[in-house]
């Protein structure tokens, strides 16, 4: 055969032939791969909005003028007229209906005020009118520190990223007054560029950390839940890590579970208060919602919080992801009903059912806690060495400790009844522990006070209530508009 | 032998059939690389949105029950035979690649006669024991025909996508596309330049 430039030479259009069809091959490979790398590009721009506004955008109403299906939802956590069985967004007076966590609580905050909380649009709102945070006017300081304010508003990630995080933290309550304005958002959760979740607090990042993993590698499912763990965990405030700062610390470094972190607290020779009864060193569990939900059936099932919680929800020929974040005992036929084929009325006695058996034996650890404190009180009026009340001390704070992670949590007999059916029963054993040592000390029945009100109960351990409401209601009419003004004056600049 | 002797190109062709054959195969390879090609071998329901317009049925099976035990391959393919798995596989998805491409998707997508038969038959895998009595042996008309004959969704029409699947559906959802095609050095040179 012929060299190619021989037969060209002979034959030119065979040279025309050859260019022609490669061009032509060339042309539409490339057409198609630029097809595809259009299509590629169109992906990233059709399911993100292009966002003006930064990563530190505090007003969910900005967020809201983009998404505002997602916002008009989140906007209804504002409802309160829903009450389940034992939770619901109502706000309900915790301490009215049990009495004795005045006596459990003695000598610390919580003993004055605590309500069942409301929904997220409520979170500043709330930690303002709590008594918990004081009233500090006219250069009195609040009892708490700033780092009360972490979990309330999308104000936080915002000031830690102009003052550092354990600059955030420092200095008292209300010094960061007109800082933290917009309730619980958008930016708590959520990338400004992408909208993909996004862990914002700092504390769940370094509770991983401590733990030894890496929360960056957490799957989309996850990250459906850790958004809400940055908050829904039990916390502390530790003293010793920056000089003059209580830095927000998860307990987590040993693990999640109840006897993991009591061994954390235990090894750190750290107790939240000293009980003004007992003198036991304390534990306050806050709410471990995400530990308790990770015992839990559902969790092992791989359903997140969101799944129940933020259901998927259809309006007009849109489906969305539900910003109404609730009890899903007011949306079963989103949450339960898409994998439980049962009735409504059903579903709710099942959850009821869990509920009611856990308080049941909750509510005898409870009063058990109560002879707890008053035969140890006791036990020191009659001059009870401390060698001999050291054991009994230990064994209260554990019994507590037992008690107030099932019952600070909001879910929680319901996220895990048996674990919590396992932890109740520890604590119950625990406080009778207690009961017999201090028997033998004291010989006798010391009577069980009469705490049948809130109000009898806070005049039993001494607190002068009136004043406390007093000097709350001139915080909130004084100090709170000024706080607003500023806040706003602030955002202006925007 | 002979026959690849034949295709061999004579001396004096090879070095721009050399060239030019490249050309070609880069190209392709490179077709191959950036629409993830190999994924479509697999299962995993993240191969689905490669396309970006598969989000809505991606997201609400996300959302269903069917999440836990399902993936796309399971409903929407055939499970009698290997074979035929594959070949409806091929089949469907060039189809899809060839609308996708021409961009002659419809706003909202219906399933296809050949799919919604496969898709029923897939119902049916699972489901069995709820459409038929185990405890009869014998063939009666209510459990195959006036069962298996009608779509499962003539009923059960938000299972488990929902009844809404237009492409504009399911605003801002968070599904795993492939993301940017763009390497990664390259963006942070324009993010650098750019601030």
């Amino acid at each position: 055969m012929k060299s190619v430039q021989e037969q060209i030479r002979e034959k030119p259009w065979l040279g025309w032939v050859i260019f022609i069809v490669t061009v032509v091959v060339v042309f539409f490979l490339g057409l198609l791969a630029s097809s595809i790398i259009e299509r590629r590009s169109e992906a990233i721009f059709a399911y993100s909005p292009e966002i003006k506004f930064s990563q530190f955008e505090p007003r969910n109403a900005i967020w809201g003028e983009i998404f505002p299906r997602e916002y008009n939802t989140y906007m209804k956590t504002a409802d309160t007229s829903f009450r389940s069985k034992y939770n619901g967004s109502a706000m309900i007076n915790m301490l009215g209906e049990s009495p004795e966590l005045v006596v459990l609580w003695a000598g610390y905050l919580f003993s004055r005020d605590y309500s069942q909380g409301r929904g997220h649009f409520y979170a500043v709102t709330d930690i303002r009118n709590t008594l918990r945070t004081g009233a500090p006017v006219a250069g009195v300081a609040s009892p708490q520190p700033n780092t009360c304010w972490t979990c309330k508003s999308p104000d936080v990630p915002r000031v830690m990223n102009e003052k550092g995080i354990a600059e955030f933290y420092r200095g008292t309550w209300e010094t960061s007054g007109s800082e933290i304005i917009n309730p619980i958002g958008c930016a708590d959760c959520h990338d400004s560029k992408t909208m993909n979740l996004r862990i914002s607090r700092p504390a769940l990042i370094e509770a991983f950390e401590a733990m030894g993993k890496d929360i960056g590698k957490a799957s989309q499912q996850e990250m459906r839940s850790l958004v809400c763990a940055q908050c829904h965990v039990e916390y502390y405030f530790n003293k010793k890590k920056t000089e003059g700062v209580q830095y927000l610390t998860f307990p987590w470094k040993n693990g999640t579970s109840v006897e993991e972190i009591e061994k954390y607290y235990d090894e750190a020779e750290f107790s939240d208060w000293t009980h003004s009864l007992s003198r036991a060193p304390m534990l306050k569990a806050q709410h471990p919602d995400y530990e308790v939900y990770l015992t839990g059936v559902h969790a092992a099932r791989g359903v997140s919080c969101a799944d129940c919680h933020m259901p998927f929800i259809s309006e007009g020929g849109q489906k969305f992801t539900d910003h109404h974040i609730q009890s899903p005992l007011n949306n079963i036929a989103n949450s339960c009903q898409v994998c439980h084929r049962e009735e409504t009325e059903r579903l709710i006695m099942d959850v009821n059912q869990r509920q009611d058996k856990i308080a049941e034996n909750r509510k005898i650890l409870e009063q058990l806690l109560v002879r707890c404190h008053v035969e140890a009180k006791t036990a020191w009026d009659r001059g009870a060495k401390d060698d001999q009340m050291k054991e009994i001390l230990t064994n209260i704070r554990r019994a507590q400790w037992r008690w107030d992670f099932s019952a600070a949590g909001h879910g929680n007999s319901f996220h895990s009844p048996v674990e919590l059916g396992r932890i109740i029963s520890g604590g119950i054993a625990l406080a009778q522990e207690a009961r017999i040592k201090l028997a033998r000390i004291l010989g006798d029945e010391i009577p069980y006070p009469d705490i049948s009100t809130k109000a009898k109960a806070q005049a039993y351990i001494g607190l002068e209530m009136e004043k406390y409401r007093t000097e709350k209601k001139l915080f909130i009419e004084n100090v709170i508009p000024q706080c607003l003004k500023e806040g706003a004056e602030r955002e202006k600049g925007y | 032998m002979s026959f690849l002797k034949k295709l061999t190109p004579p001396e004096n062709w090879k070095f721009p059939v050399l060239i030019i054959s490249a050309i070609f195969t880069g190209l392709f390879l490179f077709s191959f690389y950036i629409s993830n090609a190999p994924s479509y071998l697999g299962d995993k329901p993240e191969t689905c949105v490669n396309c970006h317009i598969m989000t809505p049925q991606y997201t609400t099976w996300n959302h269903s029950s069917h999440r836990s035990v399902t993936n796309c391959n399971d409903c929407h393919v055939p499970h009698n035979n290997m074979v035929n798995k594959y070949f409806f596989k091929a089949k469907d998805g060039l189809r899809h690649a060839t609308v996708f491409t021409l961009r002659k998707e419809p706003q909202v997508i219906f399933i296809k006669e050949a799919g919604r038969k496969v898709v029923h038959k897939n119902c049916i895998r699972c489901h069995d024991n709820l459409i038929t009595d185990a405890k009869l042996l014998s063939y009666n008309r209510e459990t195959m025909e006036f069962r298996k004959e009608r779509n499962c969704w003539d009923c059960h029409r938000e299972t488990p996508h929902g009844r809404v699947n237009s492409l504009s559906s399911v605003p801002w959802a968070r599904v795993p596309l492939p993301g940017s095609v763009v390497p990664a050095w390259i963006n942070n040179l324009v993010n650098a330049n750019s601030n």
